[in-house]
């Protein structure tokens, strides 16, 4: 078969339908990637409007130009879309993007997850600009702190467009994390092991780790904040039991984090462009490797520095202040890694390289005041002043926009094909430099004269008015420059010269294909022996394209990819892809309704829209189903490979462990919530305890034990031949007497809207169901499955899956009815 | 799935017990009101504590560097002994304030 004839029919199998109506029916990463990625950009010049009309008002002193009601949702929005909306989502993008080229595959693991995310991040986004638009937006500043936001003070729906959109918006983000997660761990071409992974990979996979860790506790705080709004449950409420204190912890558990989680794929991009500009290798890998997990963990050990000023004891604050100083060196270790990189090579100062040096400029000086205000005595003096915000940009700004810049003039050719033709990019780098620095110095200058943040108006004999003028002519420069780039990539898009393959000379495998990319991203696929495969093999791209890798033989109206052994890279499995469908739209469309109902408080279709999901989940997995046993698949190279359906671990079951460690880290927030409010609220012991009872205690264990040994059992027995028919039922019926006990203990949770006791068991319950009834519903299917004869002691991968999510159910049920009954019990 | 707990398991014991000596630090204060000067019993279980993380933290140190349980030379064993050292050095670093400070307000 000729190179051209293979492009034609691997685009007939890969194409999305063509025009208009692709959109909505596509799980191409290739679309997706761009489609998240414009969507961001579109939110990045929403708040950047929104950032004008801040320094607009901030410009002169007694300000008219908005009052109080509104500047406060115009900074909120501000914040919340920058770092809601455009931030993470451009993470997601450019990492759903570049993944699999990176990695030498053709997909990344689960494409209709990607279009769900996409959607939901969309609808979620919409929902919050509508509201602004009614002047209905969220106002009580980017962390939402109660009391101010809770129903007594913020009244309104303002707060709960914030709640609910943004989690809305977070379902987009764990999806996303899940899928790089897997994708990178299994999704990689034959031969790449974890040490030849590009650098972008590890920052993805740590960075995507991150989130699913760090997203949930901010889940679990909008969760409870919206319950107590809506239906008066007093978590936050110091006279009930509740305390504000425990909304501080939740938000900067995942508020700290989110900050590393914007950095580290900014990093990532500047250890993949950076080596390349400077004609060399990356130095250090595997200290950048090691910098960015020590990184990764530290942030997790920071969120109190933000809670310096709320009177907790000294020894706090200490532990909090030692560690935000020591993550400086994880940070200074990649700076010196990439400043050796730089010694080490010849830079040439081609655009991406301007930006990543204003990055080195403006980050640096973002690290150092970091440091400055990680001293406790500093912070009370600086903590809520526009040094606060001054500081947070120059980390933000430089740690991530910078990178980003130079991110997008570097793939830039990759994503249109085209080359850079015009200079307008020098002059607005130019005017963007100078623009950040000259608003944001002045901020820092005008905070420690005592300005605080987030106010709409100061009067001329506080002496600030020339330093803000300042800083409003400032970025008014900046904003122009950030128009000229915009601009430049239009002119660029619409109007640049055909470029040839690889313009900058680049040793990574993204490059190794025509540009812009083709559907079906590598003809055939690649085995990889080292970490420049384009360094050693410049000629790889042809070679790819006429067939000489991996599955260089389309077969008819597959889509097929390879999975690895995720440490060695040897291949593992033949996978095969789902095809175009609306199904994602559809889901994350009733997913909204979901969330629209609670907001609006059409509480009747709520149960409407909750079985509308569990009806399409149904239809997404079944589809999965295979009437035969697959056979093995040869893939080229004299290499045979099982399918993933007769996988042990199989995609969806690493799928799942992630899903899960997201989920457990929710769990994990909720019970330290508990915990936290037990032994630190006031308004504690609570007026009347649950009364525990020894029949709904030992049922429920006794479900919760029987459950995942029947499971067991039913995998073993599939394994062997037989079809465990029976194990499953008893599962079902273990893990449903299980979710009654959660379902008695939400009944008898005691006076749920007087104390936050009575509340948080009766969301302690409610989760235990809501697990419970997930795992009976797959168990059901798993027995309809088997009815049918969707299984057999071959294919057999969705046994393990619903073991795992009944085990989880049972483990977690056992921890929630022991948190319920035992004190009880024991006292 | 050992690799990654090669690398993971050292930050993640550090994760653990700075949280956990944080929390027993506010329940050990609930008993002692104000400061431990006339407590020395939880000033003692606070440095007890101190102690035990320092000596799990050298013990995956030891067991990372010992050929039959390192990782496979090269790059995951340099990451993984570089997250023994991390954590390591986080846990004197972090919890260093208890030697030093002795109240609870
Ligand atoms: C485009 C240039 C930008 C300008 C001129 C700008 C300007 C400002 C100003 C003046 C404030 C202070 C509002 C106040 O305290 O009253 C602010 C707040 C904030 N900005 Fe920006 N900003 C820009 C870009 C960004 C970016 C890229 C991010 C994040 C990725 C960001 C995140 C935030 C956050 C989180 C706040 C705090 C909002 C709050 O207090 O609730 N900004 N910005
Ligand atoms: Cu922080």
């Amino acid at each position: 078969m000729r190179a051209l004839e293979r492009h034609r029919k691997l685009t007939a199998i890969w194409a999305s339908e063509t025009g208009f109506k692709g959109w909505f029916s596509t799980v191409n990463h290739n679309d997706l990637g761009r489609m998240f990625l414009f969507t961001a950009f579109f939110f990045f010049i929403i708040g950047g409007l929104l950032a004008m009309l801040i320094r607009v008002q901030l410009a002169t002193p007694n300000s008219a130009f908005a009052g109080p009601e509104i500047y406060n949702q115009i900074f909120t929005m501000h914040g919340t879309v920058m770092m809601f909306l455009f931030a993470i989502p451009t993470f997601e993008g450019l990492a759903i993007y570049l993944l699999p080229k990176l990695l030498g595959t053709r997909d990344l693991a689960f494409p209709r997850l990607t279009a769900y995310g996409f959607w939901c991040y969309a609808f979620g986004g919409t929902m919050l600009i509508v509201a602004m638009l009614f002047g209905i937006a969220p106002d009580g500043g980017w962390f939402m702190y109660p009391p101010l936001s809770s129903a007594i003070h913020s009244p309104g729906i303002n707060a709960d467009f914030w709640l609910i959109g943004i989690t809305f918006v977070e379902i987009s983000a764990i999806a996303a994390a899940v899928e790089i997660t897997v994708s990178v761990l299994k999704y990689r071409a034959p031969g790449m092991s974890l040490e030849k992974m590009p650098i972008f990979a590890w920052y993805a996979l740590i960075t995507a780790l991150m989130i699913l860790t760090g997203f949930p506790p901010l889940i679990l705080g909008s969760v409870l904040l919206e319950l107590e709004r809506a239906f008066g449950l007093p978590f936050f409420q110091a006279d009930l039991g509740g305390d504000s204190l425990l909304w501080q912890h939740l938000f900067w558990l995942f508020g700290h984090p989110e900050v590393y989680i914007i950095f580290l794929p900014a990093a990532g991009v500047i250890s993949t462009v950076l080596p390349v500009m400077c004609r060399t290798t990356l130095l250090g890998y595997g200290w950048i490797v090691s910098a960015a997990l020590a990184l990764a963990f530290l942030s997790f050990g920071l969120w109190v520095h933000h809670m310096f000023t709320t009177g907790i004891p000294h020894l706090g604050l200490a532990f909090f202040s030692a560690a935000s100083t020591l993550v400086a060196v994880p940070t200074g270790v990649q700076i010196f890694a990439w400043i050796g990189t730089m010694w080490k090579g010849r830079p040439e100062l081609h655009l991406p390289m301007l930006h990543i040096l204003g990055f080195f400029v403006t980050f640096v000086i973002g690290g150092l005041t970091g440091v400055m205000v990680a001293v406790v005595p500093f912070d009370w003096q600086a903590h809520d002043t526009a040094f606060i915000t001054a500081h947070l940009h120059y980390v933000l700004f430089g740690g991530f926009v910078f990178p980003i810049f130079a991110g997008i003039y570097y793939w830039l050719p990759h994503f249109t094909g085209r080359q850079q033709f015009f200079r307008l990019g020098e002059l607005a780098f130019a005017l963007v430099f100078v623009g950040f620095h000259v608003t944001f110095l002045a901020m820092h200058w005008v905070g420690l004269l005592g300005q605080r943040r987030r106010i709409s108006g100061y009067t001329p004999e506080d002496g600030w008015s020339v330093i803000n003028l300042i800083s409003s002519v400032g970025s008014f420069i900046l904003a122009i420059g950030i128009a000229m780039i915009l601009i430049d990539v239009l002119l660029h898009i619409f109007t640049a010269r055909r470029s040839c393959r690889n313009p900058w000379n680049a040793t990574t495998l993204e490059w190794a294909m025509i540009t812009p990319a083709p559907a079906y991203t590598f003809a055939s696929l690649p085995l990889i022996s080292c970490r420049d495969p384009l360094g050693r093999e410049p000629a790889l791209a042809t070679a790819l394209a006429r067939g000489e890798g991996y599955l260089g033989v389309p077969r008819e109206g597959l889509r097929e990819t390879l999975a690895v052994d995720s440490a060695s890279g040897r291949p593992e499995m033949h996978v095969l892809y789902p095809a175009n469908t609306r199904l994602p739209i559809v889901m994350s469309a009733v997913t909204g309704l979901f969330f629209l109902s609670l907001l609006l408080k059409f509480y009747w279709t709520v149960p409407l829209a909750l079985v509308g999901v569990i009806i399409l989940a149904w239809r997404w997995v079944w589809s999965l189903g295979l009437r035969d046993d697959p056979a093995m698949q040869p893939v080229g190279h004299d290499l045979t490979l099982p399918s993933a359906a007769t996988a042990e671990r199989a995609p969806g079951w690493w799928g799942s462990v992630f899903l899960l460690t997201a989920n457990g880290t929710f769990f994990g927030a909720l019970l330290f919530g508990f915990a936290f409010l037990w032994t630190v609220a006031p308004g504690w012991p609570p007026p009347v305890w649950f009364k525990p009872s020894v029949l709904e205690f030992a049922l429920g264990v006794a479900g919760a034990v029987i459950a995942p040994l029947a499971m067991r059992r039913a995998i073993r027995k599939n394994r062997a031949g037989d079809t465990p028919f029976s194990n499953v039922l008893i599962a079902l019926f273990g893990i449903a007497v299980l979710g009654i006990t959660c379902a008695a203990l939400m009944m008898r949770a005691p006076a749920p809207t007087s104390h936050a006791y009575g509340a948080t068991l009766l969301v302690l319950g409610g989760y235990g169901l809501f697990h419970a009834t997930v795992a009976a519903l797959m168990s059901g299917f798993l027995a309809t499955q088997m009815r049918l004869g969707f299984t057999s002691a071959k294919r057999r991968a969705a046994f393990p899956i619903v073991a795992l999510w009944v085990k989880y159910a049972s483990i977690t049920g056992l921890i929630i009815l022991s948190a319920a009954h035992l004190p009880g019990m024991l006292s | 799935m050992t690799e990654l707990l090669r690398i993971l398991l050292a930050p993640l014991v550090w994760l653990v017990s700075f949280s956990a000596i944080y929390g027993l630090h506010g329940l050990l204060c609930e008993t002692a009101e104000g400061s431990f000067a006339e407590f020395p019993v939880q000033r003692f279980v606070l440095l007890a504590a101190f102690l035990l993380a320092i000596a799990l933290q050298i013990t995956i140190l030891w067991v990372l560097y010992q050929p039959r349980f390192a990782a496979p030379a090269g790059l995951l064993r340099f990451v993984s002994r570089a997250g023994g050292w991390t954590g390591l050095v986080a846990t004197v670093w972090t919890l260093f304030p208890i030697v030093a400070l002795s109240t609870c307000t």
